[in-house]
């Protein structure tokens, strides 16, 4: 069975053809699994090379002078050029690397100064806003306070609160209306007081006061006509609508 | 040749010594340039070939398996695919036929002939020019027999007993101990 496979392999010329480097890559997996698996194959193999060199040795010719140091010259400029571009290559590659982590750095270093830039901006902003907000309040707390149109309300709780006392101040000319709570009732833990308007109609949430803070403040009141302040207790935190049956005191101006 | 020197310019190759090239050149130079210049048929060419051959043989040489093949082996089948590759490029270039004719095979080159290769190229002539014909279309030309018997129209019978004999009349040439050896042996035993 082998046998036939050998002779026929032999028969093939694939071996010449191997032998010469005229063959395939699959062809050359071929013939070398043939060389590895037949002692048979690999001794023709081994005849057929001492062949091809004796008979190209009879082919020899002198090869003109010079041509040995021309290839010499030629492979040495081959191999000191390559060995110099890796050389240039891996300090090209260095120089890169270092060149992209600086600029990475300072990319990153300039992107954080711009947000901190950023947040610097926005708060002076904010101050600026807050102090002229400031700035007018006060102004119209002044020209309230000074002005003789300006009518002065004192506030008493109802009975559901009577130690409250509250002056509003409201100048119809000027149209600025405020208010200073002086004194609250203490309340219950889970209960506070909160202040509303009612103008034009519409109920408007002034916030929950604090006694301690609100004390010595004065508090803008939107301005209306006929408009109707209230005072109410509502559960700790504020409450979104009053609850009208805890209506402690009520200020019309 | 000898295989401590094949050996030799092996480890060299494979430790990248530049001494290897100087070394094979030495020993396989004229050879592969007569290789180069019988596939090419210009010496001009074949100087070219030649000088390609042996860089890539620097180049490759890490690629080379002493257990699948011979150093000579190699050699050749580098210089040879070469100088194919560069007479392809050169018909392309130029129009002009300089194929690898048949004919051609018979006019053996005697030009460049150096004293010291007289011996060869004498050696050559002992083999009859029909076995020649037949072993340079296998060895040089990488025809198959039959192709061998196609382009040479010498039927395939013909051409595989033309190839044993060649072999054998080659063997005696470079292996002439042999003979020699084997008559010193039969003149012992009839003695």
């Amino acid at each position: 069975m082998n046998k036939d496979k050998i002779k026929i392999f032999l028969d093939s010329d694939l071996l010449e053809k191997y032998l010469i480097g005229s063959t395939t890559d699959q062809e050359n997996l071929q013939v070398e699994r043939y060389i590895a698996l037949y002692p048979e194959v690999r001794e023709t193999y081994e005849v057929l090379q001492e062949n091809l060199e004796a008979f190209a040795k009879m082919h020899a010719i002198k090869a003109p002078e010079g041509l040995k140091e021309r290839i010499l010259a030629k492979i040495r400029s081959e191999h000191i050029g390559k060995r110099r571009f890796a050389r240039y290559a891996i300090a090209a590659s260095v120089a890169m690397i270092l060149f992209a982590g600086a600029s990475y750095f300072f990319w990153s270093e300039n992107q954080s100064l711009q947000q901190e830039n950023q947040i610097v901006n926005n708060k002076i902003e904010n101050l600026e806003a807050d102090m002229r907000e400031q700035l007018a309040d006060v102004r119209n707390q002044f020209i309230v306070l000074q002005n003789p149109q300006t009518k002065r309300f004192n506030i008493k709780g109802n009975k559901k609160a009577k130690e409250l006392k509250a002056v509003a101040y409201v100048n119809p000319v000027k149209k600025l209306s405020y208010i200073n709570v002086s004194k609250l009732p203490n309340l219950p833990e889970n209960q506070c007081f909160q202040m509303w308007a009612e103008v034009d109609g519409k109920m408007l949430n002034l916030g929950v006061i604090q006694e301690a803070a609100n004390k010595d403040k004065l508090v803008a009141l939107p301005y209306a006509d006929e408009a109707v302040g209230y005072i109410t207790i509502e559960p700790k935190g504020g409450n979104e609508s009053p609850t009208v049956e805890n209506i402690v005191a009520n200020i019309t101006y | 040749m000898s295989t401590l020197l094949e050996k030799h310019i092996v480890e060299l190759l494979q430790e990248r010594n530049e001494k290897a090239i100087s070394l094979l050149y030495e020993n396989y130079g004229d050879t592969l340039f007569g290789v180069a210049n019988k596939v090419v048929r210009n010496e001009e060419l074949a100087q070219d070939v030649l000088q390609e051959s042996f860089v890539k043989i620097w180049k490759k040489s890490d690629s080379y398996d002493p257990s699948k093949a011979k150093l000579f082996t190699w050699l050749f089948r580098i210089t040879r695919n070469t100088a194919i590759d560069k007479l392809r490029s050169a018909n392309t270039k130029t129009d002009k036929e300089i194929q690898i004719d048949v004919s051609d095979v018979y006019t053996l080159g005697v030009d460049s002939i150096r004293p010291e290769l007289m011996d060869v190229r004498e050696n050559l002539d002992k083999i009859e020019n029909k076995y020649q014909v037949v072993l340079e279309a296998l060895f040089f030309q990488g025809m198959t027999q039959q192709e061998a018997s196609d382009e040479l129209d010498i039927p395939l019978g013909t051409i595989k007993s033309r190839l044993k004999i060649g072999l054998r009349e080659l063997k005696k040439i470079y292996d002439p101990t042999t003979p020699v050896l084997c008559l010193l042996i039969a003149l012992n035993l009839i003695q």
